[in-house]
């Protein structure tokens, strides 16, 4: 119970860091924010126009920066491999901070979109996270191909000139991380220009309040998100989802109540006749199913620090198992509460259970149980 | 072995502490028919009589055997002596108290407080050490904790298991539970102890050894005592033989010199 609750905690805790990790004020989409089947994951692209809109949101006087970015399915192969994996590549307007690099360079700028055209020169440079260098062996300096169908991929090469995982971290899953610009060209969107959001960035000592409720007035067709609204949106768009999660932790609790309670039943049926002996000796039913609770708090006190102990090292290696391989680290998060809350769980049910058993021990006649 | 074979009438009865008048109990085998039952016309369950118009007294500081094979009627009857079940007709008294009369609470705090009972299992509480199984009917009766404790270790030590005061019954062996039992039979210092096949789950030699422990220890207390081994029986002042829930021939036969 504690690692699901656990689990649950840490998928929502991901969430909000992924997006605070962006340092972000707001996020605009357009309709729902789902997470794509497709390929390996990511959200869709449901707004269009991007670059426009971004510029013309940028033109408000507390925005300091409109950034469109997308996510989208391509197919990746390595020059010394005819085999095409499909991955999220994510585009970027350009690098800078947001993109966090732990090996090589960033990318270097959007100069394939210049002055409203695709005419510039394609920097042809990459960035990709740690699983994926690994997953295809390559690093560093090496060359893949991508687009978004196979005739596109065989026709566009790209160096390798960094290491990220800060869209491996957001998504859960391993990506590409290139200009937009070339993103929207390798997959042939640059007509309608498609991203996933348009991530704004305020002036300092501005107000996210006013600026959301500016844009909100100016942009009626378009949904204009703080972090935590954004996260929410995202989540509560995957409604089977978060109820299959819900689900699971109720059914965690459940057959956990009801092991115990079968567990202490049994324990309390074994000693039926014992109980039966100390009652023909004159010991009150009170008495009795004091003893009984008594042995239901320890057996529930117990099992619960057992549990509890189990569950450090249980976390501490599904989130090597999660960091492996979705690339979350941290996705299991125990706050002191769960552990609290576990606890008191295995007491109070661990009690009740016993409780429960002793009473219906203490109302059976004694020679019943003797004979 | 052998001793002279005496009437009922005449163990001294001037100080009784248990006495039985024409105890009969019967059992029902089955439930009883419904009221469909009986208009479909099943007939009343068969009856049994476990205990079959027994008439007895046993006196103060006496140990008496009852014997018997399985079936007998020893355990209906030490449990009709002890107040554990009410005869369907017949009377038993305690000291001059008709237990037939008394309320269920009152025949268990009349159990609680005069008498002991030693079954063939040992019955202890696997979560709780030696000492304190012994103690829980002090408990019961309000003795404060350190009372408790010290009568139980006391207890303990004279039938000698000081160095067992702490272990649980998981840890003891089967004589050495059995002599907890005893103990814990005997911690409220009741005026009658009764023992159903206490050494039923021993082997003979330690069920000897127990046995003349458990005389030791029980100092001059009344002891009324049901098994089918004679070897068991030789403790006893007198045994009497049950047979189909009667006291056979109505003749207790005198064992102890």
């Amino acid at each position: 119970m504690t690692l699901l609750a656990g689990a649950g905690i840490g998928v929502l805790e991901t969430g909000e860091q992924g997006f605070d990790a962006a340092e972000r004020d707001l996020w605009v989409t357009s309709g729902e924010t789902r997470i794509t089947s497709a390929g390996g994951g990511g959200f869709e692209n449901t707004l269009y126009n991007s670059r426009n809109l971004s510029a013309e949101m940028e033109a408000h006087e507390d925005v300091q920066h409109a950034i469109p970015l997308a996510f989208d399915t391509v197919y990746v192969s390595t020059n010394h491999s005819d085999e095409f994996h499909t991955f999220v590549a994510t585009g970027v307007p350009g690098g800078g901070p947001v993109v966090q690099i732990t090996e090589g360079e960033g990318i270097q700028g959007d100069t394939h979109y210049a002055n409203g055209t695709y005419e510039g020169e394609m920097t042809r440079e990459v960035v990709i996270d740690k699983e994926t260098a690994d997953s295809l062996n390559i690093s560093t300096g090496d060359t893949v191909n991508i687009g978004g169908s196979l005739a596109a991929a065989r026709q566009n090469q790209f160096t390798i000139v960094g290491i990220s995982p800060t869209f491996e971290r957001m998504l859960g899953t391993p990506t590409v991380t290139m200009p937009l610009s070339e993103l929207h060209q390798v997959t042939g969107t640059t007509q309608t220009e498609p991203a996933t959001f348009i991530t704004i960035t305020i002036e300092d000592g501005a107000s996210v309040n006013t600026v959301q409720k500016d844009l909100e007035e100016a942009y009626p067709e378009y949904e204009i998100r703080t972090n935590q609204e954004q996260l929410s949106a995202v989540l509560q768009e995957q409604v089977l989802l978060l109820a299959a999660a819900g689900a699971l932790v109720l059914l965690a609790i459940g057959s956990g109540i009801a092991l115990t309670i079968s567990l202490l039943s049994l324990v309390i049926h074994q000693q039926r006749q014992t109980f039966a002996a100390l009652t023909a000796q004159g010991i009150s039913r009170s008495l009795l199913v004091s003893t009984v609770i008594g042995q239901g708090f320890i057996i529930g006190l117990i099992g619960g620090a057992i549990g509890i102990l189990l569950t450090v090292p249980a976390v501490s290696i599904f989130n090597r198992l999660a960091a492996a391989i979705v690339g979350f680290e941290g996705l299991l998060q125990t706050a002191p509460w769960i552990y609290g809350t576990g606890l008191g769980i295995a007491v109070v049910v661990g009690t009740i259970a016993a409780a429960t058993a002793g009473w219906r021990i203490s109302r059976t006649p004694p020679l019943e149980l003797l004979h | 072995m052998a001793g002279a074979v005496t009437s009922i009438k005449d163990i001294d009865s001037s100080s009784p502490i248990v006495t039985a008048r024409n105890v009969t109990k019967i059992y029902k085998r089955g439930s009883e028919p419904g009221l469909i039952g009986r208009i479909l016309g099943r007939s009343e369950p068969p009856t049994v009589h476990a205990v079959d118009s027994v008439s007895l007294e046993i006196s103060s500081g006496e140990i008496v055997g009852l014997a018997g094979s399985s079936g007998s009627g020893k355990s209906t009857l030490l449990h009709l002596l002890s107040g554990l079940e009410q005869p369907t007709a017949g009377t038993v008294s305690f000291q001059g108290t008709d237990l037939t009369t008394l309320s269920a609470r009152e025949r268990t705090r009349h159990r609680l407080e005069n008498i002991g009972i030693v079954f063939q299992r040992f019955h202890l509480l696997d979560s709780l050490s030696a000492r304190a199984n012994v103690a829980l009917p002090l408990v019961e009766l309000g003795v404060p904790k350190s009372e408790r404790r010290k009568r139980a270790t006391e207890l303990l030590e004279r039938i000698g298991l000081e160095d067992r005061i702490t272990h649980r019954p998981g840890e003891l062996s089967g004589g050495e539970q059995q002599r907890v039992a005893i103990a814990r039979a005997l911690i409220t210092d009741p005026a009658l102890v009764i023992a159903d096949e206490p050494t039923g789950e021993l082997d003979t030699e330690t069920g000897r050894t127990i046995l003349e422990e458990f005389k030791q220890v029980a100092e001059n207390r009344t002891i009324v005592l049901a098994s089918h081994d004679q070897e068991t029986l030789e403790i006893c002042d007198r045994v009497i033989q049950l047979r189909d829930g009667a006291i056979a021939n109505r003749r207790t036969q005198e064992i102890r010199p």
